[in-house]
């Protein structure tokens, strides 16, 4: 056989070898053209007595079949002599197999001294003995390999057998850091577990087995973890009956508690679970693994505290699951009407905000950005739904603080969904702040608004955690105000503002109220928000126009009663106009350090990514698919939750041939299929770039370049992805073979030209109202590419024309796709964004294509 | 009381295309020889050496001048991207007018790889991630080479505002070339029509390839010094710096969402002004000018951030040719770096090199008549801007 493992050269020293394992291994060893040293005492199994017989059988029996051997009957506690022996006779040594053992079962309550020192010497001092002996030619010739054996008792436990447990493990204690030390030197060192039918196992095995368990099922291991081209060093194996397997240690995901806090027994009780769940289990393959979640505990700094009420760690670490609402324009005429909008049925201004058909068009009130959002937390709070380190009821919230951004006005109709977390906790002595963070993405994933609820735990405070913000925000200035608006609260308006949404009996419920301690019913805080907001568009925002709202903050100080009257004092500083309101006859401030900034001018609305056509086809069976590598990523992210803190980037893969996408979340720490969240950047490339760039053969950048690799949204956090090529190709192939979620499709759309609707509808508007193209003062002509149609508007010397065609002469020619053409036309895109972006091009005066905004809201 | 700097001496080796050079301690050496015999000087005179380049491990501005000496003087290694070579040129003059030496050497150099400039480090933040950040949201990110993309779509920008025809930023490179067929140490010397640098492959909208400037390998090297020194070596009427300022990015560069302010055209404007006020001096008073042609589009910007000519007139500038001899000013008598070439650290350097023979009435068949007052502007994205003027008594 040309292929034959073969030991030519070497020289093996096996202990023990005068029978059993021993013997095979060295009948075997010797077979393949090794030279060896038979070690054997020749004493009885359980160490007594001593005979050069056993030994000399074994190397007749080598020398008759044509090998090499010697005989040597020393005892292993005298291993330098083997070693020497070693070298004496064949000049070298590369293989040492540490098989000598002897048996003193005895329950541990009879075990003597004698029992445990004897095996003891014998196993751990006998093996190191030898190897030590061995290890310093080993070193200089960079070249050895090293056995142990160990035994099922040893790792997992044997009634009686407490000495030879005790030594069988010692050895891969000993294997496991000389494999360590060797590294560098070629020297390999592994154990193995055997079982078979030896004089050992006679004592603890049937018969049957003990015939079935031949020790020529253990000695092929043996040679090949001793044969040159064996890579393996550091293994620990079980054999035996013909079966070989690896084994290694799992360690459970386990409990970890924020370092600064007290850890008590009661904790872990609690805990124990966790400290014992194997399903997320990891497999530390050295100290230094060993050590990384207790390195990632220390990194992740000291706790941030906590009492019996809250969990400051817990909380923040909490998500909430994400909701989808939706509004219209009867949502938000409602909450008009309900914060006291329209009151004077004839005021045109106020009309925008409650009646749709207007003609100027209807206008929400920005004030209503904050409804979704705590409508949102009430509904999880009643569902039961509260963060982790939450251990209070809900009577200890008050609604503190409430403040808003917008990241553009809000739409006449929307569908929300809500990401919703606990931002901040900080301990203001008696009570504790809970900074509650919304964020609310639009359909097409855009961010619309964030809210912050600051909600106040009474009693929860004094835990030692941060004071977080002190002092006042948004103090009015010295001066007189700049404006004052005063208005009467109707007597029943609770009851009209609370069909916004919270439904709290104190608003509306006069027993209830009275049980609360109060009179009557009081108005809701936000109520009276919408009120102040109301003021303040009217009095102080440029031309009363509540799209130019960016934000508003208000803290809630003192309670209104429906049929109060409310007076709103506002301040103008810089782009945020201060503001507070008092109740009239009272000496009470119901709103304080208010704050509502202002946009100079009304931001545009971003265009929604056009999602790609596409047909789906299935990924090949039995391959290594990018389903499997999403797969593996997911189990790298688990394994390195570092990454998360890291990158914190929520990335959204569009592979193509076979279509898929997918959600790697490094902001969650997780990794789905589909459109799980709002990626900050987007990366679409075909799928084999994809399996290229994991395997390390593709760079993103070169695909990049090249533009065979799609960027949208963060292009920059593009680069964090090199962690990618880390990902363990094993994991890949385990994934592959496992069950890997399915990819989801990618969604398919198709769409007809609109070309034609827009040039109609601009015919229609143009005829309607012939000084819109007034200003124009130019022949302009609007090329649509593909799927080709040409509209040409001669507006020069007064007179408005639009034909169809692409006849004479014009100043200016633009050129765009359809899809463009309806951006511009809903509204959705600038011509200078189109120009800048290089879709839009124009051929002749530019300044005509300044004004393409007559376009606008078409369709 | 600060103390006058004066260019001593000058000195440059022809610039070549990428693996057509020395390496670069070979080429930096024989820069820095040539402004040495230049200027009269022995590197045993220099006390300090400032030493720019943008890619290459660090030290090579060491491995550079040891070619020359080993006095064991300072020698700073300087990177400030494109505005690498004015960067050392600052410290040096900053070295001399603050009296800690009496003669410095600047020296530029760069060995530079074919292809468009891209991101040696992928596994760290780019320095210039707020300006791309810019440009995603103005214009979208494309495949092409990044650089040409942002102060393309700076051009675009302006052609939006001013409706400037794509012609007159190809004419930009007609001009350089007829300056740079003048010019023995510039990396190209034939001259091309309107039409071939209209005709060229088109690298990104208004931009076509022969409005980029190459990457190209080079040196430049000046010797820097005080009165005294100069007295002492007898030089009689030295050039010196009038002034100089450096900027970097202001708010409006990320916050303003232009790529014209982006590309650092209120650095330029802002450090122009802060020349023109320490020298007492107005762009009408000045002659020449080389400044940072790293694409067509970026010297239409540069003509108005000067004040070369009012804003939104740099169209009417070009085919008035008011940008080349014979008009107002001539700008990039070298060729600029679209036809001298650019090799980043060496760049700052030998536009001082082009300046302060144009002032000694040196530069040949590219001499400027009656030259007297040089401006310098150098442009890094990142970013740093370094505008410099020139004179001499």
């Amino acid at each position: 056989m040309t292929d034959e493992l073969r030991f030519e050269g070497r020289v093996a020293i096996v202990t023990g070898a005068g029978n059993g394992l021993g013997r095979a291994h060295a009948l075997l060893l010797a077979s393949r053209g090794a030279r060896v040293v038979v070690n054997d005492l020749g004493g009885a199994m359980t160490g007594g007595g001593r005979s050069s017989q056993a030994a000399d059988q074994v190397v007749q029996q080598i020398i008759d079949a044509g090998g090499e051997a010697v005989a040597d009957y020393e005892s292993v506690e005298e291993g330098r002599r083997i070693v020497e022996h070693a070298l004496d006779a064949f000049g070298r040594v590369d293989i040492v197999v540490n098989n000598a053992g002897i048996l003193r079962d005895t329950s541990f309550h009879k075990m003597s001294e004698e029992d445990w020192d004897l095996i003891y010497r014998v196993h751990v001092l006998g093996s190191f003995r030898v190897t030590h002996a061995a290890w310093s030619h080993m070193r200089d010739q960079k070249y050895g390999r090293v056995v142990m054996t160990a035994s099922a008792a040893g790792i997992y436990g044997n009634f009686g057998q407490a000495n030879y447990s005790m030594a069988k493990l010692g050895l891969l204690g000993l294997s496991n850091t000389l494999a360590q030390e060797g590294a560098g030197k070629g020297i390999q060192v592994n154990t193995i577990a055997p079982i078979a039918g030896s004089r050992l196992t006679e004592t603890v095995l049937p018969k049957e087995l003990i015939d079935a368990l031949k020790p020529e099922y253990v000695s092929p291991l043996v040679a090949w973890l001793c044969h040159e081209s064996c890579p393996e060093s550091g293994g620990l194996f079980e054999v035996g009956g013909g079966y070989f397997g690896k084994l290694r240690w799992q360690r459970a995901a386990g409990q970890m508690f924020r370092l600064g806090r007290t850890m008590r027994p009661e904790d872990l009780e609690k805990a124990w679970a966790a400290v014992t769940d194997f399903e997320h289990a990891t497999y530390p393959a050295s100290v230094t693994e060993s050590l990384t979640p207790i390195l990632d505990n220390i990194n992740a700094g000291p706790s941030r505290g906590g009492n019996d009420l809250i969990d400051v760690d817990a909380a923040l670490a909490y998500r909430f699951p994400k909701r989808t609402t939706t509004y219209d324009e009867r949502d938000l005429s409602l909450y008009a009407l309900g914060v006291g909008a329209a009151a004077n049925p004839m005021d045109d201004s106020e009309l925008q905000l409650v009646y749709e058909l207007h003609q100027d068009g209807f206008l929400p009130l920005p004030s209503y950005g904050v409804i979704p959002a705590v409508n949102n937390f009430l509904s999880l709070a009643k569902e039961g739904v509260l963060p982790d380190g939450f251990n209070f009821g809900l009577e200890r919230i008050l609604h503190g603080e409430q403040r808003m951004t917008l990241m553009r006005p809000l739409p006449t109709h929307a569908k929300l969904t809500h990401e919703m977390r606990v931002k901040d906790v900080f301990d203001k002595g008696k009570h504790a702040f809970v900074d509650i963070e919304t964020k609310s993405y639009d359909e097409s994933g855009e961010l619309l608004m964030v809210n912050s609820l600051i909600a106040v735990i009474r009693g929860a405070g004094g835990f030692g955690g941060s004071r977080g913000e002190t002092g006042e925000r948004n103090t009015p200035p010295a001066r007189e105000p700049d404006a004052v608006v005063e208005e009467a609260v109707h007597a029943n308006q609770a009851l009209l503002y609370r069909l916004s949404g919270d439904w709290n009996p104190l608003h509306a419920d006069p027993g209830f109220a009275k049980a609360m301690g109060f009179d009557r019913p009081i108005l809701h805080g936000l109520c009276t928000m919408g009120y102040a907001v109301r003021h303040v568009v009217k009095a102080m925002v440029p031309g009363g126009d509540p799209r130019l709202v960016h934000g508003l903050e208000v803290r809630m100080s003192k309670s209104v009663f429906p049929g109060d009257t409310l007076i709103t004092e506002m301040w103008k500083e810089g782009d945020r106009i201060l503001f507070q309101t008092r109740v009239k006859g009272r000496d009470d401030i119901a709103l304080s350090q208010g704050a509502v900034s202002v946009w100079e001018k009304i931001p545009e609305p971003k265009a929604a990514p056009a999602p790609k056509a596409s047909e789906p086809a299935a990924p090949k069976a039995q391959e290594v698919t990018s389903a499997a590598v999403f797969s593996a990523i997911g189990a790298y992210i688990k394994g390195h939750p570092e990454l998360v803190e890291k990158i914190a980037t929520i990335y959204q893969f569009q592979l193509t041939g076979p279509d898929s996408v997918w959600t790697l979340d490094l902001k969650a720490g997780a990794v789905a299929p589909g459109e799980t969240g709002k990626p900050d950047c987007t990366l679409r490339l075909s799928d084999a770039d994809f399996m290229g760039m994991v395997r390390g053969e593709k760079d993103p950048q070169q695909l990049f370049m090249k533009g065979e690799l799609k960027i949208s949204g963060n292009i920059m956090a593009s680069q964090k992805l090199t962690f990618l090529q880390k990902v363990d190709p094993k994991e890949v192939a385990a994934a592959a073979a496992s069950t890997a979620p399915a990819p989801a499709a990618a969604p398919t759309v198709t769409r007809s030209p609109v070309a034609k609707q827009v040039f109609e509808a601009l015919a229609v508007r143009l005829s309607a109202n012939p000084a819109l193209g007034k200003d124009l003062q130019a022949d302009l002509r609007i090329h649509v590419q593909e799927p080709g149609a040409t509209a040409t508007l001669r507006m020069k010397d007064g007179r408005v024309s639009l034909a169809f065609d692409d006849a004479g002469p014009v100043q200016t020619t633009v050129s765009l796709t359809d899809e463009d053409l309806e951006r511009l036309a809903k509204g959705e895109e600038t011509a200078k964004s189109l120009f800048m972006h290089g879709r839009l091009k124009v051929e002749g005066a530019m300044a005509p294509a300044h004004r393409l905004s007559f376009l606008s809201n078409l369709i | 009381m600060t103390r006058r700097t004066n260019v001593l001496g000058v000195g440059m080796i022809k610039f070549a295309k990428p693996g057509a050079s020395d390496d670069y301690h070979v080429m930096a050496a024989n820069a820095a020889r040539a402004a040495m015999q230049d200027a009269g000087v022995s590197y045993e005179e220099i006390a300090q050496v400032y030493a720019g380049y943008v890619f290459g491990d660090s030290t090579c501005g060491q491995r550079a001048v040891y070619e020359l000496g080993l006095t064991g003087i300072p020698v700073f290694n300087v990177n400030n991207n494109c505005s690498t070579g004015s960067t050392a040129l600052m410290l040096g003059r900053q070295a001399i007018e603050g009296g800690l030496a009496e003669c410095v050497l600047v020296v530029g150099f760069e060995q530079m790889e074919k292809g468009a400039l891209s991101n040696k480090y992928a596994d760290r933040p780019n320095p210039v991630e707020p300006h791309f950040n810019v440009m995603e949201r103005n214009q979208g990110v494309d495949s092409g080479p990044f650089a040409a993309q942002m102060f393309g779509g700076a051009g675009r920008e302006y052609r939006w505002l001013h409706g400037t025809k794509r012609e007159t930023f190809a004419q930009i490179s007609v001009k350089a070339r007829k300056h740079a067929a003048k010019n023995p140490y510039a990396i190209f010397n034939q001259e091309l029509s309107l039409e071939e640098v209209m005709a060229s492959p088109q690298v990104f909208d208004p931009l076509t390839r022969y409005q980029c400037c190459p990457p190209t390998c080079g040196a430049a090297a000046a010797v820097l010094c005080s009165d005294e020194f100069a007295k002492k070596k007898g030089a009689s009427n030295p050039v010196y710096i009038k002034a100089q300022a450096m900027t970097t990015d202001y708010r409006s560069s990320f916050h303003e969402d232009s790529m014209i302010k982006m590309v650092g055209y209120d650095m330029a404007k802002s450090a122009a002004k802060k020349v023109y006020e320490q020298a007492g001096v107005g762009p009408e008073d000045i002659q020449v000018v080389e400044l940072h042609d790293c694409f067509t589009a970026n010297e239409l910007l540069t003509y108005e951030a000067l004040g070369l000519c009012p804003e939104g007139e740099g169209e009417k500038f070009v085919w008035d040719g008011d940008n080349s001899y014979g008009g107002k000013f001539v700008t990039n008598p070298s060729g600029g770096l679209l036809s001298k070439g650019h090799p980043l650290g060496a760049t700052g350097v030998a536009q001082c090199t082009e300046l302060v023979w144009q002032l000694r009435g040196q530069a040949e068949q590219r001499q400027v008549d009656g030259a007297r007052l040089a401006l310098q502007h150098n442009l890094g994205l990142g970013g740093a801007c370094v505008v410099t003027l020139y004179g001499r008594d």
